[in-house]
């Protein structure tokens, strides 16, 4: 596993392009953490890397979109579990159908979408709990890669700043 | 009135199937198979979402609509559909039913844009906009500024949200603070017993340095979290949640922050209408202080009924009586639904 604390949310989009720069088709990356966490401005960070069309939102009410490259390289899928209640509904909205020629970033899917790959990153991040200590508002992030895909010593060059 | 032609439309981009008819700006019906009431069961999880729901309901649906209108598969001139933006599984609902009617009535078929129908939603309403309006749209789904010229053809956007929709921030915020889905009307209640001013929430986007890169965007995620840390914060202190001063502060700040960006548009591109839509356009604060803030403006507010303002196939209908009057292309027959489709393309 790989831990990084970060400052704030122009690192946090960041980060996600460094992370981008791994990714390819057929990837599938699981972000977990509380309501305000910075899951959606990791994954716009991860849309910019990966030089999608965007503008890449919370997809909660829509439950996911599909962002198409403007480099011709793999769209982005942007899932949201949030509003989901279990497996059944995951298979519902088709994610499977593209997660072969996509890179799929599933919000709220820890304990949901890990079905949907053997081979996967599982990110977690957590922030404090209660009112911001001071002007620093740290996120504390875990990175694990799950499968032999994903090399925690890349990983590490490539994330820690 | 009857010489104009009649044109079928057909929303499926979320979670409600809809089937409206139209001619010119003359709403004939407005069939929705709506699964609200569904979800509320389930506290906000939507099972009936998946593309399978809107199978089902689509043909009743097509019926009913067909129904209230008096008219019959084989009077209607034309058919448009909502291509994007939206869940790509349920557009393609939506767009093989209407692609699939089409070639059954041979008539021609037209993908459109689903923001821009909620604007064309309002010719339904109060009559053709003549002039660009400014559009501010509100839902579960989006959080958008638009400035419409026409319709049927110039449509840009001016900002949207960096983050979350105005209505999904309403129901994070209802489940925080123990209130049931949709959290939309749930607030409104709470907030009517809550002091606005006893909580001094965030307004996204607003500092002078936002409003340089940032200045018609919105951003609901801070608020949001902002509200999470001053709930954890009383439970910490073992504090009561003032329940109502929470929500009425949180309404506040969303609805101060949405019209005073759609305000400054109108004043900034020198446009004299707003159109509010959306289903938070619903919302009785947002209502309230579009009026007070346009009206000192002189900016002239429209705003459709709240069956026009959430999502219908009439506003689709709608939109596609104003592409046909335009005399404008027909989609060709192989279009592919768009999840993301910009706002700028109002006709695929």
């Amino acid at each position: 596993m790989i831990e990084l604390d970060v400052p704030d949310a122009a690192r946090m989009h960041a980060l996600g392009e460094r992370l981008a720069t791994l990714l390819c088709a057929g990837d599938l990356l699981l972000l977990g953490g509380d309501l305000g966490a910075g899951k959606t401005t990791l994954t716009q960070g991860i849309g910019a890397g990966l030089g999608v069309r965007g503008p890449v939102t919370s997809p909660t009410f829509v439950l996911a979109r599909t962002h198409p490259s403007l480099v011709g390289g793999a769209p982005l899928v942007h899932v949201d579990a949030y509003r989901l209640g279990g497996w059944d509904e995951l298979e519902d909205i088709d994610v499977d159908a593209t997660l072969d020629e996509s890179v799929t970033v599933v919000e709220w899917g820890e304990g949901l979408a890990e079905g949907l790959a053997g081979e996967r990153l599982e990110i977690h991040i957590d922030r404090s709990v209660g009112p911001a200590a001071d002007a620093v508002d740290l996120r504390h992030v875990a990175v694990t890669g799950i499968g032999s895909r994903w090399d925690e010593d890349q990983l590490r060059r490539t994330l820690s700043v | 009135m009857t010489s104009q032609p009649l044109i079928l439309g057909i929303e499926t981009s979320c979670d409600e199937t809809g089937v409206g008819l139209v001619r010119g700006t003359t709403m004939l019906a407005n069939a929705v198979a709506s699964s609200v009431d569904e979800h509320a069961r389930f506290g906000g999880v939507v099972p009936e979402v998946a593309s399978r729901a809107h199978l089902e309901a689509m043909t009743p649906t097509l019926h009913r609509a067909l129904d209230e209108a008096g008219v019959g598969l084989e009077d209607v001139d034309a058919i448009a559909v909502t291509a994007g933006p939206g869940l790509a599984g349920a557009l393609m609902v939506g767009v093989s039913a209407a692609k699939a009617l089409a070639i059954a009535v041979d008539k021609p078929l037209y993908g459109v844009n689903h923001l821009v129908g909620h604007v064309a939603a309002e010719q339904l309403e109060n009559g053709a906009l003549t002039e660009p309006v400014v559009a501010l749209l509100v839902s579960g789904g989006h959080t958008e500024l638009l400035e419409v010229s026409d319709v049927a053809s110039a449509a840009k956007l001016l900002g949207g949200t960096i983050d979350d929709a105005a209505g999904e921030a309403f129901d994070k915020i209802a489940r925080l603070i123990g209130l049931p889905y949709p959290g939309g009307p749930h607030i409104q209640k709470a907030a009517a017993d809550g002091d606005p001013s006893s909580i001094r929430f965030p307004r996204g986007l607003t500092s002078e340095r936002d409003m340089t890169r940032h200045r018609y965007d919105f951003s609901f995620s801070g608020l949001k979290t902002a509200v999470a840390r001053w709930v954890e914060t009383a439970e910490r202190d073992g504090v009561p949640v003032p329940v109502a001063d929470v929500a009425a502060a949180f309404q506040e700040s969303v609805a101060d922050v949405l019209t005073r960006k759609a305000v400054l548009a109108c004043q900034e591109r020198d446009i004299g209408t707003m159109v509010l839509a959306g289903g938070v356009a619903a919302n009785a604060r947002v209502r309230d202080l579009a009026r007070e803030r346009c009206a000192e403006a002189g900016i002239e507010l429209r705003q459709p009924r709240l069956s026009l303002c959430t999502d219908n196939g009439a506003m689709i209908a709608a939109l596609g009586a104003a592409v046909v009057e335009q005399n404008l292309e027909p989609s060709a027959p192989d279009f592919a639904t768009d999840s993301s489709l910009p706002v700028t393309q109002v006709l695929v």
